[in-house]
């Protein structure tokens, strides 16, 4: 079994989560790791960046093709990055989640893992642990760490308040604990604010801010992360930052979610506090209303 | 035949214990005529016991049930690792991971509860235990209660949606109370492998509060399309959970485990020789109980009866416990007899007492299999101008490569062979029987009983072997049919392995020639089952998926 640091990142759809993931893949690597990434979504869209935006054949869609050789499945990306996309069903058929659950068993029985040997693996896994397959890399065995990434929407803390609810769940029998919050899209300190008191209230705790930046829009439009195609950038720094504190986080919390109507509740209170906060900035007047 | 008396002479000095290997000289001499290097064919991959359950025989060992060709392609494809599952755009049957037989015998473990987690239709098929057995006599030794200990979560609608691990908690301690079992084995089903429901993490939960040993097989049905998969499966969860720590070796304990399409009277027999060596037989999984899993660990060896089936097991043994075995050959026929007594008399320390027996049992034996052998040879003189009689035998790989040898001492040649599947574990077995019987067309099939029927009507062999599965028997006009017995069968005449068992089969196929009235009856009373135009077919495999075969390894 391999001795790998395994870690899964989780959020919302459409949060940023393999924007983040390969970024921070290509960040581990420039700082001299060997990575897989395994992107666990039937979009089949994790690994683009790290690939000139080519999409590489799933998993799934090789064993179903017959083309027989498993070695196909594994892709050189950015700077040797192992690439692997997991696959899936068209939208509305099938059943996602027992793809994952097929996918990570033909990578784990098949000793691909310990063909390659990284140093770390990231699973990048679509929104929400809706059913068991997508809890499936935080199961015994596969991932130590989960990560949620999350912005300061309240959907997002939703669907990341649901994650802790999952890794709760399997947190007596050998799953993968919360290794933190990596908070999104920041604009504001409010947002970060709020990220972080939504830490402090589950136990768990924020391990990096990403601010908003039109240069990841700009590189990802190009095909590639913002590690490789603005390596000068300030944006890439936080990137870099976030994958040195990745590799040192020994985190292994155990979070304390909201149950019933206590998240909204909470969020009431902040989500008044953004729009109040925007409505300053748009308008242009001080939080305490003494104008210009 | 002679060739067969190759296991002991100079030119097998290098068999290595552990897996059958071919020795370097016939090694080379298959190089020679067949152009496959057997030097070059793919490791078996090490057994893991750190996870949850054995990959499938797809993924394990390339295997596929579909395939029909000559035996020396599909050799050359496993050499290469190039045997393909393919499609069939039109299937009859097939085998389930579950409850092609999986079920049926872990439920006749003795002291022992079996949990289906599954929908309760699919734990139907358990309660077949008792029409397999009852026929067995208590005086055979079939113990007199044999009642199941027979539970199932019955999963529903709301189970699927909201998970189960509640309720299998729930029937892991209801099995607990009610039966105070040595084991609780939980068999999952395709429901729960779908949903992803953590099995192990509700037996790590639930085990300290429970003191029968909990079992989880992952015998899904979705897994695999081969039934070997289950069984697999299942020896993982035995080696991971069951098996102990060796207390002492017990130098005349010889573990064997079985499919169930051997007999009962295979039991006695298999008995009755290692009981003449002072050797003690631990017969797995059938009437085992707990205690007999957890010694496997102390046995001094494990011979095999089916080297497809014993695999994982034998492998997982030396490993993890350092227990050696042997997967080749089996117990059918006399030369593979003697040879399976000469491995387990290596192991035991009874070289001498086996060459003894050998002698006493051919002495007592031998005249009567050869005289079965002169009565096929008359019939074959009368009939066909000396030419030999052909049989076409439908067998598990296993006995594919046990079998025909033995085919060969009753002097009945074997053009054909069917195999409910195949994988790379039995290359050089296969490659063995190349060598020794020459090449012959092989067909792969999990339960297609009209490619059988095809095949048969192509081949037109003079007896046809048979499971019901495989399409049982049907009205052919001049050739004779029999079905083959399953380990419920205590009738002597059914018996297959050692000395006893060759001469109770040479008889049994013998008779096929002798009273046809079945064939008669067949004939007169039914009608074909298929139409002029699938008999004709030029291809068994009509049926194949052509555009998934032009895949073949061709990456995109």
């Amino acid at each position: 079994m391999t001795k790998a640091k395994q870690i899964a990142i989780y959020g919302k759809g459409g949060i940023g989560k393999s924007t983040t993931t390969s970024n921070l893949s290509a960040a581990l690597s420039d700082l001299g790791y060997s990575v897989m990434q395994v992107g666990c979504d039937p979009k089949n869209d994790s690994t683009t960046t790290l690939r000139k935006g080519k999409t590489i054949p799933t998993v799934l869609d090789t064993i179903r093709n017959k083309t027989g050789k498993l070695d196909n499945i594994v892709y050189e990306g950015y700077n040797g990055i192992h690439c692997v996309e997991a696959g899936g069903p068209e939208p509305g058929v099938g059943c996602a989640g027992r793809g994952i659950i097929a996918a990570i068993e033909l990578l784990d029985s098949n000793g691909i893992i310990d063909d390659y040997d990284p140093d770390i693996i990231i699973y990048d896994v679509l929104g929400d642990v809706v059913c068991g397959g997508f809890a499936m890399p935080i199961r015994k065995g596969v991932a130590q760490q989960v990560y949620t990434v999350t912005s300061s929407d309240y959907m997002a803390i939703y669907a990341a308040n649901n994650l802790f609810k999952g890794i709760l769940k399997y947190s007596n029998k050998g799953g993968a604990l919360l290794g933190g919050v990596i908070g999104n899209s920041i604009k504001n300190s409010t947002q970060e604010a709020m990220i972080t008191d939504f830490t402090q209230q589950t136990d768990s705790e924020v391990i990096s801010f990403v601010p908003r930046s039109p240069t990841v829009t700009r590189c990802e439009l190009d095909g590639v992360t913002t590690i490789e195609g603005a390596p000068d950038s300030a944006q890439a720094d936080v990137y870099r930052e976030l994958a040195e504190r990745v590799i040192k986080n020994e985190n292994k919390l155990k979070p304390r979610p909201f149950y019933g109507d206590d998240l909204s509740e909470w969020a009431s209170v902040w989500i008044n506090k953004l729009l109040l906060n925007e409505k300053v900035e748009r308008d242009n007047i001080q939080a305490d209303g003494s104008g210009i | 035949m002679s060739s067969q008396g190759n296991h002991n002479n100079q030119c097998n000095h290098n068999k290595q214990h552990g897996t059958y290997k071919v020795s370097s000289c016939k090694r080379k001499k298959i190089k020679e005529i067949l152009g496959v290097d057997l030097n070059n064919k793919p490791e078996a991959q090490a057994i893991d016991l750190d996870k949850i359950t054995s990959p499938n025989r797809e993924q394990r060992a390339h295997g596929t049930n579909i395939y029909y060709g000559k035996a020396s392609e599909l050799l050359k494809d496993a050499v290469n690792q190039e045997v393909t599952m393919d499609e069939r755009k039109f299937q009859q049957s097939g085998g389930c991971v579950l409850n092609f037989y999986l079920a049926v015998r872990v439920s006749t473990i003795r002291d022992a509860v079996v949990i289906f987690n599954a929908p309760v239709g699919c734990s139907s098929s358990a309660l077949g235990y008792r029409e397999l057995f009852r026929g067995v006599p208590e005086a055979l030794g079939r113990p007199a209660q044999y009642k199941l200990n027979w539970m199932t979560t019955n999963l529903q609608q709301d189970d699927v949606v909201y998970g189960a691990g509640e309720k299998l908690r729930e029937t892991i301690i209801e099995a607990q109370k009610r039966y105070e079992p040595k084991a609780i084995f939980i068999l999952t089903s395709c429901t729960t492998g779908i949903i992803g429901e953590d099995i192990e993490g509700v037996v790590d939960d639930i085990q300290p509060e429970i003191d029968a040993t909990i079992v989880p097989v992952h015998c899904e049905g979705v897994r695999s399309r081969l039934v070997q998969t289950g069984y697999d499966a299942f020896w993982h969860a035995v080696l991971k959970y069951l098996v102990k720590e060796p207390e002492k070796k017990q130098k005349d304990l010889v573990n064997v485990a079985s499919m169930l399409s051997y007999t009962w009277q295979d039991r006695l027999e298999i008995e009755r020789l290692l009981g003449k060596l002072g050797l003690r037989v631990n017969f797995i999984p059938e009437f085992a109980t707990v205690e007999q899993f957890e010694k496997l660990s102390e046995a001094a060896v494990t011979a095999p009866i089916c080297p497809t089936y014993t695999d994982y097991l034998s492998r997982g043994l030396e490993e993890k416990f350092g227990v050696p075995y042997f997967l080749y050959p089996s117990p059918t026929g006399f030369e593979n007899t003697d040879g399976w007594l000469r491995e387990i008399g290596k192991y035991t320390g009874k070289e001498k007492e086996v060459e003894e027996l050998i002698k006493e049992e051919r002495a007592k034996w031998e005249p009567k299999l050869n005289s079965i052998k002169q009565e096929f040879l008359n019939i074959s003189n009368a009939r066909k101008n000396g030419e030999r009689l052909q049989v076409l035998g439908a067998l598990g790989q296993g006995r594919l490569v046990s079998q025909m040898p033995y085919f060969d001492e009753l002097g009945l040649d074997t053009p054909a062979a069917m195999a409910q599947d195949f994988d790379e574990l039995i290359i050089d077995e296969l490659a063995d029987i190349i060598e020794r019987n020459g090449d012959f067309n092989i067909m792969v099939n999990t339960f297609q009983a009209a490619e059988q029927a095809n095949v048969t009507s192509s081949l037109k062999p003079d007896l046809t072997l048979t499971c019901p599965f495989q399409g049982g028997s049907w009205k052919r006009d001049t050739q004779v049919t029999r079905i083959h017995s399953l380990r419920g069968d205590p009738a002597p005449e059914s018996a297959q392995s050692g000395y006893s068992g060759a001469v109770a089969f040479g008889e049994f196929l013998l008779r096929a020639f002798q009273n046809k009235s079945y064939q008669k009856t067949l004939s007169e009373k039914t009608q074909p089952a298929y139409q002029d135009w699938w008999y004709e077919q030029d291809d068994p495999l009509y049926f194949l998926d052509k555009q998934s075969d032009e895949n073949k390894g061709v990456s995109k």
